[in-house]
């Protein structure tokens, strides 16, 4: 069956809406989705790998990070627990990461040991670079799975959040 | 000639059509001020009709005046009892508007930069007059408004009132809920407090859990990797003019359809309506009627929709004026709901804690207290159902349910399992809430708040 001008034109208007909506919503996305590396992405020179002692971990404020070594390996650490964001603290009595938050804990190389964290801490892309340390804090390396057991050491003391 | 409003086709003073449609008598005899300023030209060409006793005039006070075009002008009895609805509807509403008014004027006083929007909450304590008090009664009614809301679904449900012919402003009810819920949370961060910033931080990373999309979703949601300046303006934005407008449009067309279904369903008879509705027989034939008329070539004149026809031929008895009698009722709720919030607001101050520090988690962060049953959830499960799941599935189900539930009964008796079932979820969110916002401490360990109280609203 032929179709009438009244379809045509209605298939017109209606194509045409569609258009016009989807180019609205992509131009809205385009305009409000942050630049990549707008919040962090510095790259950040840090003291030379021989300033962080074994079994410990070192804040750097400028990058939210902790820079942790487990006696083997440096790590840069994201502050962030992969919970739900709160801040995530270095107890030097236990020698964990605690989260005082929802209770989640990680050991000095970031892998998860209890909690409802999803997985140990994001990492940033660490190298060094003559005397020092660079962390690109553009680039997040996603924590390592639930049963990740490396680095783990049990706690050598009593736990920073209280009734841990 | 007069129009179906009651509008006359002169202009001028002397016609007869105007007089006869407002009768002299009507307006204030004497010679007083008050008098000769409503018997005045300009005072008429604003309020069309003086205030007629009768029943068209009544009806009058409702199709001449824009704000009462909201209503309708005659409504069912049974909307006049408190029980019918508890209000729970208008009260949403009321807050809303009485979030609007104080929203502005907090903003006179307001910036949304991260240097100086602390500084402009404690400046409200002590250099805004009332802006303290003002502050507490929009933190308040916006806790309130989402009570309110979440009751006025509940109540909703168990009355059947999102079954045929309201399934869509069932729908319609929903998206208020997201939108009230949405107005609440961006307006959490605008303090930049302590607070404020924990519990945004910790609800915006419930968004990660969604899958695939998670991470591009709370990027664009917080404007970067972590919550900062283009956060406070995103929620600021959010918080005071997209949200609100999105309510206003939305709620328009909730109480557009509540009028055009016939306001909710009748308590006492319900589940008739339906039937009336759909087993309507057909209209006899007269045997001597004109086969030109019926059984030969007929001309539609109109098509009426049968859920109108419906509502039309209620029992026209059983109707009373808006204006007075329900309005009258709703001044008095508004005057009520605004004594409520007034008393909170006096009573109990909104808190403000130290400066936003994101180098200081403080123990327990909570999220805001409505999502702290997602919080309690996502303690015990996997984040991807404690965080999509659940909540994405309940509100999908939420959505879909007039359609899902295919039982035409209203009655409760006939409705045994869907309330049973419904309850239920209520009754276990509600344990949640209850749970995540007064029962946990540091290190989300279960705390009773008889020994610690571990409660920010």
């Amino acid at each position: 069956m032929a179709t009438s001008r009244r379809q045509f034109l209605r298939r017109g208007w209606e194509i045409g809406g569609s258009l016009l909506a989807l180019a609205a919503g992509w131009t809205t996305y385009e305009s409000i989705r942050p630049l990549a590396g707008s919040a962090t992405g510095a790259k950040l020179k840090l003291a030379g790998p021989g300033s962080y002692p074994p079994d410990t971990a070192t804040y750097v404020v400028e990058g939210r990070l902790w820079v942790a070594n487990t006696g083997t390996q440096l790590f840069a650490l994201s502050q962030k627990c992969p919970h739900l964001g709160c801040r995530v603290p270095f107890c030097e009595s236990s020698g964990h990461f605690e989260c005082p938050c929802h209770g989640s804990r990680f050991d000095i190389g970031g892998e998860w040991i209890q909690g409802p964290a999803p997985r140990g801490m994001d990492k940033y892309a660490l190298s060094v670079d003559g005397a020092n340390l660079v962390v690109d804090t553009s680039k997040v390396l996603p924590g390592p799975d639930r049963g990740a057991k490396a680095f783990f050491k049990p706690a050598k003391g009593p736990s920073c959040v209280p009734g841990g | 000639m007069p129009d179906g409003n009651g509008n006359g086709n002169s202009d001028g003073d002397s016609s007869p059509t105007r007089d006869a449609l407002e009768p002299k008598i009507a307006y204030a005899p004497g010679g007083g001020m008050a008098a000769r300023v409503e018997r005045s030209n300009a005072w008429r060409s604003m309020f069309r009709h003086p205030t007629l006793d009768t029943p068209r005039g009544r009806a009058l006070q409702s199709f001449s005046n824009f704000f009462l075009h909201v209503y309708p002008v005659k409504v069912p009895t049974r909307v006049l009892r408190m029980r019918y609805s508890f209000r729970l509807g208008f009260i949403a509403a009321v807050l809303f508007v009485i979030l609007v008014l104080t929203g502005v004027y907090l903003m006179f006083f307001y910036t949304p930069a991260v240097g100086s929007a602390y500084g402009d909450m404690q400046r409200l304590r002590t250099d805004v007059g009332f802006g303290q008090l003002v502050r507490n009664v929009h933190r308040w009614a916006a806790h309130l408004m989402v009570l309110v809301v979440a009751l006025h679904l509940v109540r909703t449900f168990l009355a059947g009132a999102y079954k045929r012919p309201r399934e869509f402003n069932w729908v319609i009810g929903v998206v208020l809920l997201v939108l009230t819920l949405g107005l609440s949370f961006t307006g959490y961060l605008l303090p930049w407090d302590q607070l404020s910033y924990w519990a945004v931080t910790v609800g915006t990373n419930l968004v990660q859990y969604v899958p695939l999309l998670g991470h591009t979703l709370q990027n664009l949601l917080i404007g970067g990797a972590q919550i900062g300046q283009a956060t406070l303006l995103r929620f600021y934005a959010l918080h005071v003019a997209v949200l609100p407008i999105l309510v206003v449009l939305t709620l328009g067309i909730h109480i557009w359809r509540v009028r055009k279904d016939g306001f909710a369903v009748e308590r006492s008879s319900a589940g008739v309506f339906e039937e009336e509705a759909t087993a309507r027989p057909a209209p006899a034939v007269p045997a001597t009627a004109p086969a030109s008329l019926y059984g030969g070539r007929t001309r539609v004149l109109g098509v009426v929709d049968r859920q109108s026809v419906t509502a039309e031929e209620r029992a026209v008895d059983d109707t009373v004026f808006t204006w007075p009698h329900l309005l009258a009722r709703h001044v008095v709720v508004a005057l009520g709901v605004a004594a409520t919030v007034l008393a909170l607001g006096v009573a109990f101050a909104a808190p403000l804690r130290g400066l936003a520090n994101p180098n200081l988690t403080p123990e327990p962060a909570k999220a805001p207290w409505y999502f702290a049953g997602l919080q309690e959830l996502l303690a015990h499960f996997d984040p991807l159902v404690a965080g999509i799941l659940v909540p994405g599935g309940g509100l999908l189900t939420l959505v879909l349910l007039p359609y899902i539930d295919r039982n035409p009964s209203t009655v409760a008796r006939r409705r045994k399992v869907a309330i049973i079932v419904f309850l239920g979820l209520v009754i276990a969110a509600l344990a949640l809430t209850v749970i995540g916002t007064f029962f946990r401490g540091p290190g989300w360990r279960f705390v009773p708040p008889w020994r610690h109280w571990y409660v920010e609203l």
